[in-house]
């Protein structure tokens, strides 16, 4: 099984660990705990478009675990957002559009300007709250750590979101296990449960899953917001490094980085 | 006469404005809810009494104006300027979101409530917030037009609604976003003044001036814009200057002008809230004259450095 998944997007997870070997910065675990909610929410869900970035009617995505970000520059690269030398030997580079946390002022495609964790959550409640006084249709798709839910704000912004009705958000929390090392309480399908809202529990590392959870949520009746809490291992598709070793913000050396590049059957 | 409450002019800006911009929010933390429900009835879609959760209120209200709508937040100033300033810097200033701040409680305004509800840094927090504006209306007239003029600007905007007004009359034509008002002329000495202060640089006026001191007064209702054309070419004639503001000395107008004075060879001095913890209680006026924030106050330092 451990073979088939490390297989699954392993185009991804290869520009993930090519950006971060090259640009010498950037947390891989992160990021390959990500990127198969990425992918889902970018082909298989968000009404936006490299066309559309600044559409009124666009779907918001936000990127509220800001240090994901390879991930997220290596869903928007597939998806057209950002081009091949946007990413290629220029990621953290001086002068460069991508850093380690993204700048929505330079990505194209990024909604918000994340890195402090607390904040992405809820200016995504604050733009789902101006999308219900305008009646629109669009959606709010946050995707949020649970080492992340340790901040006040996230609980300050979910009580404001179930309060408000905010049908029109979607919250999906990066559930890696990270919150437990350090706070061992890992209960947060009663917490955002208490917090009246939508509970769903998938596999963060299945599309099959994903979808129907995120159809799941537009679908649910009544005028709660929704949040999928998707169990996912730091470092999928790599075995040496998945869970919570020191890999966290580790940059792989040359030996390193062509066994990664091996393991995801990509040539070097 | 009694002025009129600058608070009560928010609550009626946001209401005439609700009327003319379809697109005007107010989110507010638990605060003035009485004297906005004139605003809430009519615009019921578009004001929110959010809660006492006030870092979250300000990322909401970046998100609302994120989506297209011109946004205001409002609550007691530590629990924005000091609490959320993290969501002012990074969820407003650095993505360049606009959106207006009016906070009321700023200085010692809720005097004995005690030091979790002052705020005499707000000056000096703001201006080290590229992207933001930070304006000290002392009057009801001064908040209606500096709101009105910059509200849909590409800024964070933040008002500083004061508990205790000035009584003078300013003519609205005067009140310009960033300028300074001039007055009254003089030769001997330039008062300048920033929100309700405005009234200890008039009565120190009329004291100086039976000590035959001319002083000239300008009058910042904005800090952030800072009119320093303006401050130089009255201390470049003066040569002498004082500042009188509700803020520590550290960070407020005061060091704006003192950098001006510097430029100019003139002498500088500062009334103001020293840098320190005002854990005193007391009211809103024996705040005042405590830290000579008053008529007497500032006439008593004039004189020190004119040694008259």
């Amino acid at each position: 099984m451990a073979k088939d998944i490390a297989v699954h997007n392993s185009e991804l997870r290869q520009r993930i660990i090519k950006t971060v070997y090259e640009g010498k910065d950037g947390h891989i675990p992160s990021a390959l705990s990500i990127v198969d909610i990425l992918n889902v929410l970018y082909g298989s869900f968000l009404k936006v478009s490299p066309e559309t970035i600044k559409s009124p009617d666009r779907d918001y995505f936000i990127l509220s675990k800001g240090h994901g970000c390879v991930a997220f520059y290596s869903v928007l690269l597939k998806y057209g957002f950002l081009k091949e030398e946007d990413l290629e030997k220029r990621f953290c580079r001086a002068n460069a559009i991508l850093g380690e946390h993204p700048d929505c002022l330079k990505v194209p495609g990024a909604e918000a300007s994340t890195g402090s964790l607390g904040h992405g959550f809820p200016f995504g409640v604050g733009i789902a709250t101006g999308l219900k006084i305008q009646k629109k249709n669009n959606r709010v798709v946050a995707l949020l750590g649970d080492g992340e839910c340790q901040e006040g704000t996230i609980w300050e912004a979910a009580n404001i979101a179930c309060n408000h009705q905010l049908k029109n958000l979607i919250a999906v929390v990066d559930w890696n296990g990270s919150a437990a090392q350090l706070q061992p309480i890992d209960d947060l399908p009663a917490k955002w449960k208490a917090f009246g809202w939508n509970v769903q529990v998938v596999d963060g590392h299945s599309d099959d899953e994903l979808i129907a959870a995120l159809q799941g949520a537009v679908n649910a009746p009544g005028q709660s917001p929704n949040v999928i809490l998707a169990r996912t291992v730091k470092g999928k598709g790599l075995p040496f490094l998945e869970g919570h070793g020191p890999w966290h913000h580790k940059i792989p050396n040359q030996e390193e980085y062509a066994m990664m590049v091996e393991i995801l059957g990509g040539s070097k | 006469m009694t002025a009129k409450s600058v608070r009560q002019q928010f609550a009626d800006t946001m209401l005439e404005l609700g009327k003319e911009d379809p697109k005007l929010v107010v989110v507010v933390g638990d605060i003035s809810h009485g004297i906005l429900q004139p605003f809430a009835k009519n615009f019921p879609d578009r004001y929110f009494n959010i809660g006492i959760c006030e870092p979250a209120m300000m990322s909401v209200v970046a998100g609302i104006a994120k989506s297209g709508l011109r946004a205001v937040g409002h609550t007691i100033a530590p629990f924005i300027i000091d609490r959320s300033f993290e969501q002012l810097k990074l969820d407003f200033c650095y993505q360049k979101v606009p959106g207006n701040v009016v906070s009321v409680g700023s200085a010692f305004d809720y005097a004995n409530l005690g030091c979790t509800h002052h705020c005499y840094s707000d000056f000096a927090l703001i201006k080290a917030l590229p992207f933001a504006t930070m304006h000290a209306p002392g009057s009801a007239v001064e908040f209606d037009s500096l709101f009105r003029s910059t509200y849909k600007d590409l800024a964070l905007n933040v008002f500083r609604v004061p508990g205790f007004p000035h009584e003078l009359d300013l003519d609205k034509r005067d009140i310009v976003p960033g300028k300074a008002i001039l007055i009254a002329e003089g030769s001997d000495v330039t008062l300048i003044s920033t929100g309700v202060q405005l009234r200890s640089a008039v009565g120190a006026r009329e004291l100086l001036l039976q000590k035959n001191i001319s002083a000239e007064i300008l009058h910042l209702p904005s800090v952030r814009p800072f009119d320093s054309d303006r401050v130089r070419s009255s201390i470049q004639k003066t040569k002498y200057v004082v500042t009188i503001e509700e803020h520590m000395r550290s960070g407020g107008l005061g060091e704006d002008v003192l950098r001006v004075a510097h430029e100019v060879g003139a002498r500088f001095e500062s009334v103001s809230i020293p840098d320190t913890f005002v854990t005193w209680y007391g009211t809103y006026q024996e705040h005042c004259e405590k830290f000579g924030l008053s008529a007497e106050g500032v006439t008593s330092k004039v004189a020190d450095m004119l040694q008259r």
